[in-house]
């Protein structure tokens, strides 16, 4: 492969006290794709993230972002490399607004200084005007209905991911982890969620996403690595994958399992 | 109360509102700190120092506390702040005890036990406003700002803050070395209205009634701690006459009712918020 993949993760390992959460896991994402990272709960998904976003450090492994080596790094260097993410469990920091939430997202891109602050200088004035300009339109990008000024934490759920979303995006990242984005909400915003990925795809993003519901994966990743217990089980696309028998296995249990179910039900029924 | 106890009251509430911010301008970035009473401490010091030893004009004494106390907020933010929340909370409490050892053993600087004089000069009604007053307006300006977002977010969730890019460290370490400045600047104007000061001065009952002060203002936005400090050198005159020594059990009280009913202080930009949220909505059905 010639072009650089936007991430690469070499043997990653990772073990809380005795269990293995991660065990020799290898992920090679392409650049400008869509790529889910799927598995039963469980399965480690979450914590390749959160090892990936500097949130844990690995136990062993390497991990490169458009080829730049990036494990050991403090978080906040790593977003600086171009990696943002949202979260499983919805994080907004509480008191601040819609605008304000997603301003905060654009930090690192900010020069403003608290000279300038104080001073409120003509370039500081410009600056805040272009930030708020620009959270107002991934405010409505991402399809926020609530006013700006409202409380972030007073939305609806599939709203609040949606700020997150948002945030995330002020950054300007390169790499975009998303966990669980559609968590809570209808199919027909989970369908929009979907286009707004092809869209960020689009304009040259890479998106990571831990996704439960097989219509949107099918539908929008290019790529799938499942993974069970810690372990890649399949790489390849949606229909490949599901089409091996550990993988079947992991998601609907053993074939022998499934039988007897059925013979279980059955005898209830009868 | 006469008039002129009153003038006496209100800009001792001056004094304690600029200790107040200097607490929450660490506090706003996620960090509880009582070193504020120490950078008073060795600004006062040295202000009296300074202007009887050394024969320093007043108001260059002043900018003397105010940058000394800066750079000991950047010397205090690389002391403690690879320490854990209580842990660092801790480490401050210390300094202030370590001040008070200080004052009394370097006493060629300090007086010792016996205190020291310093000037009354800028113990105004100008001074005392123009402080607070600045202070305040850079607390102000930088709310909305760049680093004003980026300590709110430290101070609500440091994990996800390192996720957008941001450094808590970085930004503790402003909140420290405004703390040193507003500390500074607070110890000077408490020496020059005090006109004398002693190793009890700046002790551990200051700390504790400024944060006091802090906690029942409110810690998420600057006008909270000038009110708590105003309503907490106020209300204590105000209760003495009815009540005579048992005006801190009055004021005790409320702060433990302000603590359960009211958890983010009187002044709470959320609590408006959520309030205003709900005008709107019921307006809209």
């Amino acid at each position: 492969m010639s072009e650089v993949l936007a991430i690469e993760v070499e043997g990653l390992v990772k073990t809380f006290g005795g269990l293995r959460a991660v065990a020799e896991v290898d992920l090679r994402v392409p650049p400008r794709s869509i790529y889910g990272l799927l598995g039963p709960n469980g399965a480690g998904k979450t914590t390749v993230v959160n090892i990936i976003s500097g949130f844990l450090a690995p136990d062993r492994g390497v991990i490169r972002v458009h080829g730049r080596e990036t494990h050991g790094l403090p978080p906040y260097r790593i977003a600086r490399e171009g990696v943002a993410r949202t979260y499983q469990n919805i994080r907004l920091f509480p008191g601040m607004t819609v605008l304000e939430t997603v301003a905060t997202g654009a930090y690192h891109r900010r020069r403003s200084t608290i000279l300038g602050a104080v001073l409120l200088s003509r370039a500081e004035r410009r600056e805040r005007a272009e930030v708020a300009a620009k959270a107002l339109a991934l405010i409505e990008r991402v399809g926020i209905t609530a006013s700006p000024g409202a409380l972030a934490e007073t939305l609806s759920y599939g709203d609040q991911r949606r700020v997150e979303i948002a945030r995330a995006l002020a950054a300007e990242p390169r790499v975009l982890l998303l966990d669980e984005p559609t968590a809570g909400m209808n199919d027909a915003e989970s369908r929009q969620v979907g286009e707004l990925l092809l869209g960020l795809r689009a304009e040259g993003l890479t998106l990571v996403l831990i996704e439960h519901n097989m219509r949107l994966v099918e539908e929008f990743c290019d790529e799938v690595t499942v993974m069970n217990s810690g372990a890649v089980l399949a790489v390849g696309t949606l229909a490949a994958c599901l089409e091996q028998p550990d993988v079947r296995e992991a998601y609907f249990g053993k074939r022998s399992d499934a039988r007897r179910i059925e013979t279980l039900r059955r005898a209830r029924r009868g | 109360m006469n008039l002129a106890a009153w003038n006496t009251t209100l800009q001792f509430a001056g004094v304690s509102a600029l200790f107040a911010l200097s607490i929450y301008a660490s506090l706003w970035t996620g960090v509880l700190s009582l070193a504020p009473v120490f950078f008073g401490a060795v600004s006062a010091f040295t202000f009296g120092w300074a202007t009887m030893t050394l024969g320093l004009t007043p108001v260059a004494a002043l900018a003397l506390g105010a940058v000394g106390g800066g750079l000991l907020g950047v010397l205090t933010a690389f002391l403690v702040l690879r320490l854990e929340s209580h842990y660092l909370a801790m480490a401050t409490i210390a300094l202030v005890l370590i001040g008070r050892v200080l004052v009394i053993n370097m006493e060629g600087f300090t007086g010792g036990v016996a205190g020291t004089l310093a000037p009354g000069d800028l113990g105004t009604w100008f001074w005392c406003l123009g402080c607070l007053g600045a202070a305040a307006y850079v607390l102000a300006r930088l709310r909305g700002s760049r680093f004003g977002l980026a300590a709110s977010a430290v101070r609500e969730d440091p994990a996800v803050a390192q996720s957008l890019g941001i450094s808590p460290r970085a930004v503790q370490l402003v909140g420290f070395t405004l703390s040193g400045v507003f500390g500074g600047v607070a110890g000077v104007l408490q020496a020059s209205f005090l006109q004398f000061i002693g190793p009890d001065t700046f002790y551990t009952h200051l700390g504790f009634t400024t944060l006091a002060a802090v906690v029942l203002g409110g810690a998420y936005h600057w006008l909270g701690p000038i009110i708590g400090a105003v309503v907490f050198t106020a209300l204590p005159e105000l209760l003495r006459g009815p009540l005579g020594e048992f005006d801190s059990i009055v004021t005790g009280l409320l702060l433990v009712v302000i603590i359960v009913y009211l958890p983010r202080g009187l002044v709470d930009l959320r609590r408006f918020r959520l309030l205003r949220g709900r005008g709107k909505a019921v307006v809209s059905e």
